[in-house]
């Protein structure tokens, strides 16, 4: 067997632009340092939030700390049977306590309220930059690991603000102090203990790396999982129909299982953060311990200062620790975040064009153009063709002769190589893209429709189109009649998946919406191949008005569909083999008349 | 769900002892650096003399009981995890097979983007009650506990005040959760709400570029998206409020008791000491009630995420097997009886109205009619796709509700109408037509679906890889692709769902020559828009508005039938001359 197996290939190679919907799973990780700084530029967007964060964070920490002194103080004063002097200690302490609940809800409060911020923002962004992303990037990458990044990665950044930003501050707040305390106390100890630090913070490099790779590796095969989920829930009946639901699911299984080995290597990496940090703070206690007892022997420094010492040695091991146990979680959330930049970094569509549209009269001018998917691979070869103000011109011939791709470069969805595309004698690079867009509607044989009221779906194309006007469009578009029969007519909910409405029902919205658009250039594309002929018949006679001072570009294969065309192309691999219209081209004799006379041979079944 | 938790049952054992484990060396550790502070280095027993020697052999020990803490600590992590991810992975394996069992009506009640949010971020909440339970709440109840039962034998009336103190605790925790329990199930429908927007979009691209709509789709995600964090937000701000609560009725308690164990001190009847052993495990008990309420966030987002979970677990399938194994000696015929069809779940409109047809081994049978008539509607009651609301419909003579599916679906292979292509490569795109063909038959498909001459111009061939959704082929080619799919299938019943519309009609003319030549002994049920595609078929059906309205040749229509007289004049204006 050549190259065919069953097994999906990771790391499959995939020629030219098509960088390789699987290449994702090599994914290296990145630079962390990078991944904190973009991420870091959230928190600066809500500094005030921020400060005002740390500020309540700081009283918290005071409160904290100051606490057990004031227990002990009150113990000390019972010891010493001062029993009326306790009372007073008693309200201060109940006093801090009060500060240090207030100081909490504030602290949860305000932490709720940054993480959801700045998560609603990432989220924000990151859909902003996916309605960005051009076709080229959203036609060659698996749509469930993008949604993947949307959700479970911006989710995991979400749970790591709420949850571990709060012990990460005041963990870092209270090492801060507890080492100036040191230093205060005892520099040559404080020294001794910065063996601990050292120690800890070579032991976290080494793990935190190996630990991301984990959870890097963690996110990518739940993006995995997400396609799989999403690519055979929208193809779901091609895998019934083929009866390999086994094949799906086990290879479902497959990704579900490594994701499931992936997951447990990196929570037990994760999980043993907090015992390693635990076993090295106890060292660094012990070697503390040591020395200090030798230095009060040798009376280099006094008793009392080698009790606060260890006082505060002890208390260096609870923020390390707090901090070791939210670790594994910071790591899936740079991991996530990782993901989520590495897309917000892809190349967004080119809009720099400003020229608008507004008096253009849609004269269309393909000079020179190449174009090619991937390199190396020429799709389109020196077309050259020149679209009249007002006429009606027909794309035909063999498919993959590259008339969707004309399509796709007038449209800009993809750039061309060389040559030129121009409107009224004006590069589209140097229109703006939204006005290009506007001006000109498209109706793909791939109906697209949103879940969404059919009212809202055919008013898509045109916020400012009135009732009416959707109206007398649906009845141009000949798809009155079908909405009237709907339960709840213009009202009817339109299910995402829209297993009611029939291929050719699709295709008669998508027209409606295109009419709906009131354009300057309407293209079809294969726009009527699933809707009967008498309809499509009724639908040229109305776009006959309709179109009448504009240009309709049209790409069909029933040729009866485009014989009033007023300029037919006839394309083959790639060049246009002939132009002219029907009787021209009938009277020639050549591609066209070959194609044409195949309607007939279809009679030969 | 919790049938799936058997097979784990050693860990789920194994987890919280290797907790108790860790948790007792934590116990003792503190103890043990009382001794090397107090004796070692300031010697307090010792008349202010330290003991090097002491310092470290109880140094040395210490340190081994905090490896051995940790180990435990580790391993306890490890079979929770064990536990809970291969739970996790079960229940998101008997999700995802439920959903391949559903029929089309229930994947589109839970709409794609619910079902891979619930695949994968409700499994992944679920996994987090699952972690937690065995560790967390299994550390803090203990904690708990063994701190009540402390202060308790500190001294009675210690305990009088935790009596008194904790139930207001409790309740107050219970409260907020209480408040915040319905918040979950809306989260993570909110959740869905962005992922239904965010697939949408990314599915129709196109659209959404073509008609410049990058800013009301931002809108309109913008808006699912604040939905999403304002009900987060309103948990989270519930939640805000359980660890100050906890904190400032314990520490309340807290002053309490030193205020009574001064009293008591006084009359003699504790020491010092007590009281501040009695501080200590209070400071415990106040850490594990906060923890407690984190744990608790994790369940109940938990417990909301297995119900979403068990309402696909619980769904059953719609559509099941037939209950006897049936045998037919025919191969190939289909016979619609009195069949009427109403969408489930529609208005009840009836989408097909007594029907009644035979179509018979080898025959070639056309269906033509209007958009919307019923045609693809008629064919996908023969997979069952759908059932027949009344009447039957039979293959081989038996009806397919009788038929174990896979057996039916065996019988028939469909190209679609929107050709479905998936992440592979072309090769394996075919193949899933029969698993185990080979190379050659492969390209014996591809070449009779005429799609050979365009795959051998890719420099790779049958390895050419099909980009998202097959968006690097053409109209055409991924349909010859479905095509070659479905001949590959060698199936008895082969239907054509108007799966030729984006053919040349060239191509498709060789195709069916090919059809009509080497799939001879095949039923071929063909549903098109062009005459030219069905007009050589034995019989043509013509349906309007749910009704076969004439069935017969050509030649037959052509007399008899207005509609089909009709159709032929809207088509004929493209090759009138040459008729």
């Amino acid at each position: 067997m050549s190259g065919i197996d069953n097994k999906p290939k990771v790391n499959m190679k995939i020629p030219g632009m098509r960088g390789g919907p699987r290449n994702y799973l090599t994914e290296k990780p990145a630079d962390t340092g990078k991944t904190v700084k973009s991420l870091l530029k959230y928190f600066s967007d809500e500094i005030k939030l921020v400060i005002f964060l740390l500020f309540v964070v700081v009283v918290v920490v005071l409160s904290t700390v100051s606490a057990p002194g004031l227990q002990s103080k009150a113990i000390d004063t019972i010891a010493a049977g001062n029993y009326s002097g306790i009372g007073g200690v008693l309200l201060i302490m109940a006093g801090i306590y009060i500060l240090l609940s207030l100081s909490t809800l504030l602290q949860n409060i305000l932490s709720a309220e940054l993480s959801q911020r700045i998560v609603r923002k990432l989220r924000n962004d990151l859909f902003a930059k996916i309605a960005d992303l051009p076709i080229k990037y959203i036609d060659n990458h698996p749509h469930g690991d993008i949604m993947s990044r949307m959700t479970n990665d911006v989710e995991n950044i979400s749970n790591t603000v709420s949850q571990s930003l709060g012990a990460l501050v005041s963990g870092v707040l209270t090492i801060i102090g507890t080492v100036f305390m040191m230093v205060y106390f005892c520099p040559l100890l404080a020294l001794l203990s910065c063996t601990t630090v050292i120690l800890t913070v070579f032991v976290t490099k080494v793990l935190s790396g190996i630990m991301r790779r984990f959870f890097l590796k963690r996110q990518i095969l739940l993006g995995e999982l997400n396609t799989i989920v999403e690519e055979k829930v929208t193809g779901y009946k091609t895998v019934v129909a083929y009866n390999r639901q086994e094949e799906v699911i086990s290879q479902f299984e497959e990704s579900s299982d490594r994701l499931t080995l992936t997951g447990i290597a990196a929570e037990t990496l994760g999980g043993s953060m907090g015992p390693i940090m635990n076993v090295i703070n106890n060292i660094g206690f012990v070697i503390i311990a040591a020395f200090g007892g030798l230095f009060a022997l040798k009376g280099i420094i006094s008793i009392g200062v080698v009790s606060a010492f260890i006082v505060y040695a002890k208390q260096f091991g609870r923020p390390i620790n707090e901090i070791a146990q939210v670790y594994g979680q910071i790591q899936t959330a740079i991991a996530g975040a990782e993901r989520i930049f590495a897309l917000m970094d892809e190349q967004s569509e080119d809009k720099s064009g400003t020229h608008d549209m507004k008096n253009t009269k849609g004269v269309i001018t393909f000079r020179d153009v190449n174009f090619s998917y991937q390199e190396g691979k020429q799709v389109l070869f020196d077309f050259n063709l020149e679209v009249f103000a007002g006429h009606k011109v027909a794309l035909v011939g063999a498919t993959g002769s590259g008339k969707t791709t004309v399509v796709n470069l007038l449209m800009r969805f993809y750039d061309i190589d060389s040559g030129e595309i121009l409107i009224d004698g004006v590069n589209i690079k140097d229109i703006a893209l939204d006005e290009l867009r506007r001006s000109t509607a498209i109706v793909l044989q791939d109906t697209v429709l949103f879940s969404d009221t059919i009212m809202n779906n055919l008013r898509y194309s045109n916020e400012n189109a009135s009732d009416e006007d959707i109206i007398k469009a649906s009845r141009l578009s000949n798809c009155f009649n079908m909405i009237r029969r709907f339960p709840k007519k213009f009202d009817t909910m339109l299910t995402a998946a829209g297993q009611n409405l029939s291929q050719g029902q699709r295709q008669l919205l998508s027209i409606c919406r295109a009419f709906v658009a009131d354009p300057k250039i309407l293209i079809l594309d294969e726009a009527t191949s699933s809707v009967d002929t008498r309809t499509e018949k009724n639908i040229q006679n109305a776009m006959v008005n309709l179109m009448k001072e504009r240009t309709s570009l049209i790409i069909a294969h029933r040729l009866s569909t485009i014989q009033d065309a007023d300029l037919i192309v006839v394309m083959d691999k790639g060049r246009i083999a002939e132009t002219g219209s029907h009787e021209e081209l009938i009277k020639k004799k050549g591609k066209y008349y070959e194609l044409y006379m195949t309607q007939f041979e279809g009679n030969a079944i | 769900m919790f049938k799936l938790l058997k097979k784990y049952w050693i860990f789920v054992l194994l987890a919280p002892l290797f907790m108790m484990g860790e948790v007792t060396m934590d116990l003792v550790q503190p103890k043990m650096m009382q001794v090397i502070v107090d004796d070692g280095v300031l010697g307090l027993n010792n008349g202010g003399t330290g003991s090097m020697e002491l310092v470290i052999s109880m140094g040395l020990k210490m340190i081994l009981v905090v490896i051995l803490g940790g180990l435990s600590g580790v391993l306890s992590g490890v079979f929770a995890n064990m536990f809970s991810q291969n739970w996790a992975n079960a229940i998101r394996k008997a999700c995802f097979r439920r959903v391949m069992e559903f029929s089309f009506e229930q994947t589109d009640k839970f709409s794609t983007g619910s079902l891979v949010t619930r695949i994968t971020n409700d499994v992944t909440q679920l996994q987090n009650l699952a972690t937690q339970s065995v560790r967390g709440f299994v550390r803090t109840t203990m904690l708990f506990f063994g701190g009540i039962f402390c202060v308790w034998t500190l001294d009675l009336r210690f305990g009088e005040v935790l009596l008194c103190t904790l139930p207001v605790v409790i309740l107050g925790v219970l409260f907020f959760i209480w408040k915040a329990n319905p918040f979950f199930d809306i989260l993570q429908r909110k959740l869905d709400n962005v992922n239904n927007v965010v697939q949408e979009n990314v599915a129709g691209a196109r659209v959404v570029k073509a008609y410049v709509k990058e800013k009301y789709e931002i809108n309109r995600f913008g808006n699912a998206n604040d939905e999403l964090v304002n009900t987060q937000l309103k948990v989270l701000r519930l939640f805000a409020f359980m660890t100050p609560l906890a904190n400032i009725i314990l520490n309340m308690a807290l002053v309490v008791i030193i205020k009574m164990g001064a009293i008591e001190v006084r009359a003699g009847n504790a020491t010092p000491g007590a009281i501040m052993a009695a501080v200590t495990y209070l400071s415990r008990i106040m850490h594990s009630v906060i923890m407690l309420a984190m744990i608790f966030q994790t369940v109940s987002r938990g417990t909301a995420s297995g119900k979403r979970l068990n309402e696909i677990l619980k769904e059953a399938p719609v559509i099941k097997d037939g209950s006897s194994a049936v045998k037919s000696d025919v191969k190939g015929r289909i016979e619609f009886r009195n069949v009427s069809f109403a969408y489930p779940g529609g208005n009840g409109e009836l989408v097909l109205d007594n029907i009644n047809i035979t179509i018979e081994p080898g025959e070639t049978f056309g269906i033509l009619g209007a958009t919307g008539s019923g045609k693809s509607t008629l064919i996908s009651l023969i997979p069952r796709f759908y059932d027949a609301t009344e009447g039957s419909v039979l293959v081989d003579d038996i009806d397919v509700r009788d038929y174990a599916l896979k057996e039916l679906r065996d019988k028939i292979a469909v190209a679609l109408q929107k050709s479905e292509l998936f992440n592979t490569t072309i090769g394996e795109n075919i193949m899933w037509g029969r698993e185990n063909a080979s190379t050659e038959e492969i390209t014996a498909s591809a070449e009779d679906a005429q799609a050979m001459e365009f795959i051998s111009e890719k420099p790779e061939g049958l390895d050419t890889a099909v980009a998202e959704k097959g968006m690097s082929l053409s109209g055409g080619q991924k349909q010859r692709v479905a095509i070659a799919r479905a001949l590959l299938k060698n199936a008895e019943v082969l239907i054509f769902d108007d799966s030729t519309s984006a053919l040349d009609l060239k191509t498709e003319a060789k195709l069916y020559k090919v059809l009509n030549t080497k799939y001879d002994n095949t039923t071929k049920i063909i549903i098109a828009q062009r005459i030219a595609s069905v007009k050589g078929a034995d019989r043509i059906a013509v349906i309007d508005n749910g009704s076969i309205v004439d069935c017969g040749s050509h030649e037959k229509l052509m007399e008899s039938c207005e509609i089909y007289r009709d159709i032929y004049e809207s088509q004929l204006k493209g090759g009138g001359d040459a008729q």
